[in-house]
């Protein structure tokens, strides 16, 4: 094993409301793969934009090649060798692929860009990681796994000593994983510091010499790879209280009524064939990779993007939903993954976002009857146990967790019948979390039909009754949670289809 | 939707993005436009009407291709219409009142234009104002301002064939008794040199990068508010430059106008394929487009439609090539 | 965070709208100080209020456009094609008065559509479509009225009685009718369905739509708001100073504008203040007022007017930063 390139002691960092990093601890050596794991929300993707300059850190030091460094911006870390792919991509859609790589740093003959030797680099670059992407096409035109490969070429490009991966994986199929293994393998036997940031077992397993483990904004600890468990390594992640009671059985009675029958749905590229029937006081788990389609699914279910073709059956009636609204007038409630854009009005009160959806029925004649709108406000805020000083409150004071609970009341003072929950718990810290599964389950024993999606492998053992799984588009699996395993639903979530 | 534009797989270009997309549509609808006047007036077809319609496009155009940027950048800039005639103004007061040369006052025009894109780029950039409001509030100032230096009244810069009257040369010269436009010839190098600018240098791909997406720009260690206020600059100079060849043209520059004339301008690049979101642009389509206005303006009374339907059509033409733009990123979208 | 206890007093009304106020007061002072207490007579503040009110109900008016994180430039303009058209009608064709104030209202209205539906339904960017409709109510009230100005009736004459609108002897009139109309606006943005429905598709637009509100609807419905209090305006313009201009009226939406700006409307949408607004048009009035009887030109203002609006935005911009 290599000598240490980085160490990263007692880093500590807060956020208004948050101590995202509590004194955690880092080291990375040369010609090694770390994976650095961890919960949602534990503080990974933290601690590399501290590292990289994004965020600047409270305390700690952070050594890098002997020498104490702290960076102020992306381009200062980049200049020292240190690079992160994002797990979000970060794309300039209208410029080329060769010009997204070389942003920033353009080759250059007097004062023109040689958009030539540009396109000749890329080309070179694409030839080493051995993938064939046409330098000049329009970033926009590319798949996601494609757009992923170009990141890395451009991390690759500026010739980095330490290169972070953010849940590369997310959006890649099995083939491509392979390509993105081979290309690691590759950068670590040139003796390049590695640091994987991933969820996935398996990809641990396989591709990282070291494994160090991040747990609500803490150090845990850091294992040998290949000396240790998988139930070592999640023993560390979870830390053995949270997820202790995966359900095991279908609690839904064998007559439950169905509610939902989605019938060969589809709405563009994402949403391909998609068929599925939902039943009362059931929780309907939307297993999938990050980009299968499931919350396009979900949207397209709710009128939010307009739908090619296919069915879709309300307690046996054929209904039609063409916009939110149809889709709110028939019953079906939806829950952003993205609260503070899709979910809530953060410029306004609790009372003013929990009648958003129903606010013809606290009006009194043309204006709208506030008395009578706290009343129904002040109900939901004390059934749901949410936190805040009042509900004239604003919304962007409440954590993520009382955010939640605002949107989930908003759709209960419209009586809904059928929830969506995408990624209920994103965002949301732990003991938060607990409270949105014990309401999730309380809503589906009162006959509510709950359809859950999640990326948090846990999370749809632990909620569903029935699990549907989707890869690119469609349908790959149906299973009852008695019969569902992580290693059932990863080989469907990652089906390669013709 | 966020990841709508990532998810597009297709490759496979079609024949009109092959010749230049909207631009060759736009340069289509130009020709059709030509002929369809001629076909409807004899008088259009003089050889006179040609050398006024490209008098009257010589501004528009000059602004149109400044314009281009900020637009490009996701931004606008309302300041140039009333910023042409400030900077027209007070050119020719310091020619007629206060007895400089013209190539000083032309200089001091130019300097003008760059002066207050420099403001302008500092209030979009540093100072994160939305660029049409801040745009409005300099379009004010620059009125108010050129009506108060030369005290109200309209200012002539000299005639041509008067001592100073010379610069009116540069966009058009006499030979044998006919009126040559070389004004274009100034206009399409003018049109050259900038698409080089947008297609080969920092400076045109930063100004593509911003509007494509600001902040992905600024984490690959791009300058992004140097380069942002650039465009802005860009744009005051092509105002600097337009003001020049307004005060040639026309006999005299009356304060309290030009008001509109950025619409013509703004009008004129979104026709041309500049795209309102930011990111995409082209400066050939940007001239072919500002034709679009110059023919409308100088063809309708040619077919017996006053003035003021100009300013309707151009109203609808304008509200027509938003929508184009609109559907057009709709289709690619899904 | 510690939070600085307020006067009750100064929480409820505002602390902005405190300040604006003290503006108001303090640039009084300072235009009589400044004329000797020449400014102090009732004719300039007659005169102020004039002013103040044509601008008031456009400032109102694009309150609630803005509101939506909308814009609209052709207030100015179509408040000019409203008095043009519904004027050339009374006087060239010898409709009733009432009958005129109905066209004013009805072109108003039209024009407010015409932007509502663009924006709304077609996305097209407001500052465009509004740019865009400008131009046409330039136009359209040059094509009308064959480029020429119109003059409505002298009080004296049949149908003046339109002037009392703004005076009946000495009673303001035109101040109570102002008053009461941003009341009812007030009402309309704070207690109804539309204002609430209007500020919240300002601040997010996609959570709105996504609680299955018909948020199209209720974007134009602010923009049909602006268009009929635009017509009201043209009546009031009229009132106050009986002929109208064709190819004139757009240095009026940047005072409208710069009015709202200054009371707080935030031009991110979803924060609106009609209050505010009404001060700052009161300030704006007598800024105009105040630098004609200084002796300056109208161009000061201008100038004047353009930097307020500046420091009003970024302030916004800064205050927002710093929430996040």
């Amino acid at each position: 094993m290599g000598e240490v390139i980085l160490t990263m002691k007692d880093i500590d960092k807060s956020f208004p409301g948050v101590h995202a990093l509590d004194h955690v601890d880092l080291e990375v050596r040369k010609g090694e793969v770390l994976a650095l794991m961890g919960e949602n929300g534990a503080g990974k993707s933290t601690l590399m934009k501290v590292l990289t300059g994004i965020y600047t850190k409270d305390s700690g030091t952070i050594t890098y090649e002997g020498k104490e460094v702290e960076f102020h911006n992306t381009r200062e870390a980049q200049d020292a060798g240190i690079v992160i792919v994002h797990q979000e991509l970060n794309m300039l859609g209208h410029l080329t692929v060769a010009q997204n790589i070389f942003i920033g740093r353009e080759f250059k003959k007097g004062i023109r860009i040689d958009d030539r030797k540009m396109n000749e680099e890329a080309k070179k670059l694409f030839d080493r990681m051995n993938i064939g992407i046409d330098p000049t096409e329009t970033m926009s035109r590319l798949t996601v796994g494609k757009q992923q490969m170009c990141e890395i070429a451009k991390a690759i490009s500026h010739d980095a000593k330490i290169i972070i991966f953010d849940e590369p994986s997310a959006a890649l199929t099995e083939t491509e994983i392979e390509e993105l293994f081979k290309i690691i393998r590759d950068l670590k036997a040139k003796g390049l510091g590695i640091v994987y940031i991933s969820h996935r077992m398996d990809e641990i397993k396989v591709i990282t010499d070291r494994v160090t483990v991040m747990r609500d904004g803490t150090y845990v600890g850091t294992l040998i790879t290949k000396d240790s468990t998988k139930d070592d390594i999640i023993n560390m992640m979870v830390g053995r209280v949270i997820y202790e009671d995966p359900k095991t059985q279908n609690m839904v009675p064998k007559d439950a009524p169905v509610v939902l029958k989605v019938d060969h749905l589809n709405a563009g590229k994402l949403v391909q064939d998609v068929s599925f029937e939902l039943h009362k006081g059931e929780i309907l788990g939307f297993s999938g990779l990050m980009g299968a389609g499931r919350t396009e699914t979900a949207r397209a279910l709710f009128g939010a993007d307009p739908i090619d073709s296919g069915d879709i059956y309300i307690k046996g009636k054929k209904v039609t939903i063409k916009s939110p609204q149809d889709a709110v007038r028939c019953g079906i409630g939806y829950l952003s993954e993205d609260r503070k854009r899709y979910g809530i009005v953060v410029q306004k009160t609790v009372a003013e976002n929990t009648t958003m959806a129903s606010l013809e029925n606290y009006m009194s004649g043309i204006f709208i009857d506030k008395k009578k709108e706290k009343e129904v406000a002040d109900k939901y805020v004390e059934s749901l146990a949410t936190k805040t000083p009042s509900v004239d409150q604003l919304v962007v004071n409440l954590s993520g967790g009382n955010q939640q609970k605002v949107v989930i009341a908003k759709w209960l003072t419209r009586d809904c019948d059928i929830l969506i929950f995408d990624e209920p718990t994103r965002g949301i810290d732990v003991g938060a979390k607990n409270e949105i599964y014990k309401l999730m389950n309380t809503l589906a024993e009162q006959g509510k039909a709950i359809i859950m999606i999640s990326s948090e492998m846990t999370e749809i053992l632990r909620m569903s009754d029935r699990i549907v799984v989707m890869c690119e588009g469609k349908k790959t699996g149906e299973l009852d949670i008695s019969e569902a395993t992580q290693e059932n639903i990863m080989n469907m979530a990652t089906r390669e289809i013709g | 939707m966020a990841n709508k534009t990532t998810n597009t797989a297709g490759t496979n270009k079609s024949a009109i993005d092959k010749l230049g997309g909207q631009k060759f549509i736009v340069l289509l609808v130009v020709i059709a436009l030509f002929i369809f006047f001629c076909a409807m007036s004899p008088n259009f077809r003089k050889y006179t009407t040609i050398v006024n319609i490209l008098d009257f496009s010589y501004y528009i155009s000059l602004m149109a291709i400044g314009v281009a940027f900020p637009l490009m950048t996701g931004g606008v800039d309302l300041s140039i219409g009333t910023g042409l005639v400030c900077y027209s103004l007070v050119g020719g007061y310091l020619i007629t009142h206060q007895g400089w040369p013209t190539a000083a006052a032309i200089l001091v025009s130019i300097l003008m234009g760059v002066l207050i894109g420099v403001l302008n780029g500092c209030l979009v950039a540093i100072m994160d104002l939305p660029a049409f409001l801040a745009t409005l509030c300099t379009c004010m100032i620059t009125r108010g301002l050129g009506s108060i230096i030369v005290g109200g009244f309209g200012i002539s810069w000299p005639a041509a064939g008067t001592p100073g009257g010379w610069f009116r040369k540069i966009f058009k010269i006499q030979m044998n008794g006919t009126n040559i436009p070389i004004g274009f010839l100034w206009i399409i190098l003018l049109v050259i040199v900038m698409t080089f600018v947008l297609n080969h240098t920092k400076v045109g791909r930063y100004t593509l990068a911003i509007g494509s997406n600001k902040e992905a720009t600024k984490l690959s260690g791009v300058n992004v508010k140097f380069y942002h206020i650039f465009a802005y600059v860009i744009c005051g100079f092509f105002a600097g430059l337009a003001s020049i060849s307004y005060a040639a043209i026309f006999a005299t520059v009356q304060p309290g106008s030009g008001a509109g004339f950025e619409l013509e301008a703004i009008g004129g690049a979104i026709i041309g394929g500049v795209s309102m979101t930011g990111g995409v642009g082209s400066i050939t389509g940007t001239l072919a487009g500002v034709f679009v206005i110059c023919l409308l303006k100088t063809g309708l009374p040619f077919i017996g439609l006053t003035a003021n339907w100009q300013q309707i059509a151009i109203g609808f033409v304008l509200i027509a090539a938003v929508l184009v733009d609109i559907l057009k990123r709709k289709s690619e979208g899904n | 965070m510690g939070k600085i206890k307020q006067n009750p007093f100064v929480q409820k009304v505002g602390f902005n709208r405190i300040v604006l106020c003290f503006v108001l007061f303090l640039l009084y002072g300072f235009f009589c100080a400044m004329t000797q207490g020449r400014f102090a007579g009732m004719n300039r503040i007659l005169s102020a209020l004039n002013y103040a009110y044509f601008l008031g109900f456009l400032s109102l008016g694009v309150t609630f456009v803005i509101a939506t994180g909308g814009i609209d430039f052709s207030i100015g303009p179509v408040m000019f094609c409203c008095a043009l058209i519904s004027g050339y009608s009374l006087v060239n064709h010898g409709i009733p008065m009432a009958a005129a104030m109905i066209i004013s209202l009805v072109v108003g209205l039209a024009f407010g559509l015409f932007n509502g539906y663009l924006v709304a339904y077609w996305s097209v960017p407001s500052f465009i479509t509004s740019m865009a409709s400008m131009n046409i109510a330039k136009g359209a009230a040059s094509v009308f009225t064959k480029t020429q100005s119109v003059s409505w009736p002298q009080a004296s004459a049949e149908g003046g009685w339109y002037r009392n609108i703004i005076k009946m002897g000495n009673i303001p009139v035109g101040l109570i009718i102002f008053l009461v109309i941003a009341v009812i606006c007030a009402i309309i943005l704070n207690k109804t369905r539309i204002g609430r429905y209007i500020l919240s598709l300002g601040s997010n637009k996609e959570a709105v739509r996504l609680s299955g509100v018909d948020v199209k609807k209720w974007e134009m419905i602010a923009y049909i708001i602006c268009g009929l209090l635009v017509g009201i305006s043209a009546i009031f313009y009229v009132a106050a100073y009986t002929t109208v201009q064709p190819g004139y009226g757009d240095q009026y939406n940047n005072e409208a504008i710069a009015g709202c700006v200054m009371g707080g409307t935030s031009m991110a949408g979803g924060l609106a203040s009609i209050s505010g607004t009404v001060i700052g048009v009161f300030i704006i009035a007598l800024l105009q007022e105040g630098i004609l009887a200084l002796g300056f030109t109208k161009d000061y203002q201008l100038i004047i007017t353009g930097i307020i609006v500046i420091v009003a935005v970024f302030s916004d911009v800064v205050a927002r930063r710093r929430k996040n």
